[in-house]
């Protein structure tokens, strides 16, 4: 874990780190990623990985509406926005 | 005695909020639901119903969404979140007369084993004001051991509800993944999160998970197999049934008040008729390190929702769309959510996917199978809840993976998803302690009927922390 690393996987998470954590960052990623690395002692040759204790594929239901229509009740709830859309700060200029 | 008109529905909720009111530097709770509590409990005394949990007042986990009332995960990014809609196990309490008084201070996003992380501040354990309560579902355990509430709902992704019921002296249980709809909780890691109930007692935890469990369509990871009443099942003989001791678990590193309290109550169990059998979990010391693979990948794909368009905090100073995602985020998250978002985006960017993810995925069937093939010549499996009783607020540094050995005992369950619950078996240095029993899988009966006929013989769950009224 370096200071590239963590510069390239806090661009990918959309997070900026301060500058007088970086050092404390860096040091807890490294030490976690030391300690997640003994997996691979274990031989895992042909096991095919469990993303989900249930296994079951998604189940499908009717194809029928049942979602209520909340668009004003969401859109109240939105730090800006107005009748109809969602407002950000101006994308294209 | 509400049904014998000795006291209202509306005494009893009054009655609540003046002991929250009067242990408030508990910090057990981020918002009250005051008003609308009482306006439910006065239309139960107008028009009394028979529905199996009226006038129950209930602490809702802050992590759960309920209609009209501020739900912020212990979050600074939803601190001004109201939502539109109710998750179903709040619906299906509410529909069984249950009153919701108030949201549970939690660690932040539910990452956390001490409630150290939440933004709205520590929470407080009743058996001592220097402890920790435990977390995430600090708040919740914290007010049903101090009395203000007789029950309380949790979320249990590592430990969450086994953990602080362990350090606050409570019974909770995390039900089998799939047992409870996860709809409407705010998602941490989505293949391990898991509501359950936090009471006194197991029979309790029983009358509440009867109403928290249904099939439901809006969770597609919800189960439709049959519910049983999971109360049916208590006072079960426990003769003959068959304890699985985990002989790979290594205990020398414990406390001896530890190891003898759960010892004493192995002994408990066998003169019940019980009997113990060694068994061998050969990969469960790597629970730990599969489980900040998973979590972390889960939550960093999670918690990408939050970025200030939609709902929650946005930062005020952004001048573009980019600046907007990255200023909301820095602002609103804390230290510790930052690090697992971190560590999941590094454990699943190209190079690294296979190397960590896949690979903690493989290990995670591996321990999968250890408790499918131990599960096939035993009843249950016990193991001391947590490597000791609460530890001082502030006392495990600024150290990430001693935090994370917390859940040493109880992650397992979840990478399995096995249903498993902690009740108090002891105290030590008058604090309170706790036993799991880790369930076969859809299971909880067998537990939950392990768990009552333990407190049917012993006094531990009716121990109480001094200086409270009960």
């Amino acid at each position: 874990m370096d200071k590239k690393t963590v510069t390239t996987i806090s661009y990918l998470s959309r997070l900026k780190i301060d500058n007088d954590k970086e050092e404390k960052i860096i040091n807890d990623l490294g030490n976690i990623i030391e300690f997640v690395d003994q997996l691979n002692e274990v031989d895992t040759t042909e096991i095919t990985p469990l993303t989900n204790p249930l296994e079951k594929t998604a189940k499908t239901r009717k194809d029928i509406v049942t979602a209520k229509n909340l668009k004003k009740e969401l859109l109240e709830v939105a730090p800006s926005a107005n009748e109809d859309y969602f407002l950000v700060p101006r994308v294209v200029e | 005695m509400i049904s014998h008109k000795e006291i209202s529905n509306k005494e009893v909720i009054q009655e609540v909020f003046s002991l929250i009111n009067e242990y408030k530097d508990l910090n057990a709770f981020i918002t009250l639901n005051e008003e609308n509590s009482i306006k439910k409990a006065e239309e139960l005394d107008n028009n009394p119903s028979d529905l199996p949990l009226a006038g129950i007042p209930i602490a809702q986990k802050d992590l759960f969404c309920t209609e009209g009332l501020r739900t912020t995960c212990g979050s600074n990014i939803l601190n001004n979140f109201i939502p539109p809609y109710s998750a179903t196990v709040i619906e299906n309490l509410e529909n069984a007369g249950c009153i919701s008084v108030g949201k549970t201070n939690m660690d932040e996003f539910a990452m956390g084993s001490s409630n150290e992380t939440s933004f709205f501040g520590n929470v407080k354990n009743p058996w001592g004001k220097d402890l920790v309560p435990g977390g995430s579902s600090g708040g919740a355990a914290s007010a049903v051991a101090a009395g203000l509430v007789p029950a309380a709902t949790g979320t249990d992704t590592g430990g969450s509800i086994r953990q602080p019921a362990s350090l606050c002296g409570i019974t909770g249980i995390k039900p089998t993944y799939g047992r409870v709809s996860r709809w409407g909780m705010i998602a941490f890691a989505s293949s391990l999160d898991q509501a359950g109930p936090m009471a006194r007692t197991a029979e309790d935890c029983a009358f509440l998970l009867n109403e928290m469990c249904s099939h439901d369509e809006k969770d597609t990871t919800s189960l439709d197999n049959d519910i049983p009443d999971f109360e049916e099942n208590l006072n079960s003989s426990l003769k003959e049934k068959k304890i699985g001791i985990v002989k790979d678990l290594d205990l020398s590193s414990l406390n001896n008040d530890v190891v003898e309290t759960y010892q004493n109550s192995l002994k408990e169990f066998e003169s019940m008729g019980a009997q113990l059998i060694d068994i061998s979990l050969p990969n469960i010391s790597l629970s730990v390190p599969t489980y900040y693979v998973v979590a972390p990948a889960e939550c960093s794909s999670n918690l990408s929702r939050f970025d200030g368009v939609k709902f929650g905090m946005r930062s005020e100073d952004a001048k573009d769309l980019e600046e907007l995602y990255v200023k909301t985020r820095s602002e609103g998250f804390g230290d510790e959510v930052k690090r697992r978002i971190l560590i999941g985006s590094y454990v699943l960017s190209a190079g690294y996917y296979d190397a960590y993810y896949k690979k903690a995925q493989q290990v995670r069937r591996l321990i999968k199978n250890d408790f499918d093939n131990a599960f096939k010549t035993i009843d249950v499996i016990m193991t001391p809840t947590t490597r000791g009783p609460a530890f001082k607020i502030g006392s495990k540094g600024d150290d990430p993976i001693q935090m994370y050995l917390e859940d040493l005992f109880t992650i397992s369950a979840n990478l399995a998803g096995l249903p498993a619950m902690s009740l108090p078996n002891g105290n030590i240095e008058n604090k309170p302690i706790g036993l799991q029993i880790i369930g076969n899988f859809l299971d909880e009966s067998t537990i939950l009927n392990f768990a009552h006929m333990f407190q049917n013989e012993t006094n531990w769950h009716m121990y109480t922390p001094e200086g409270i009224k009960q």
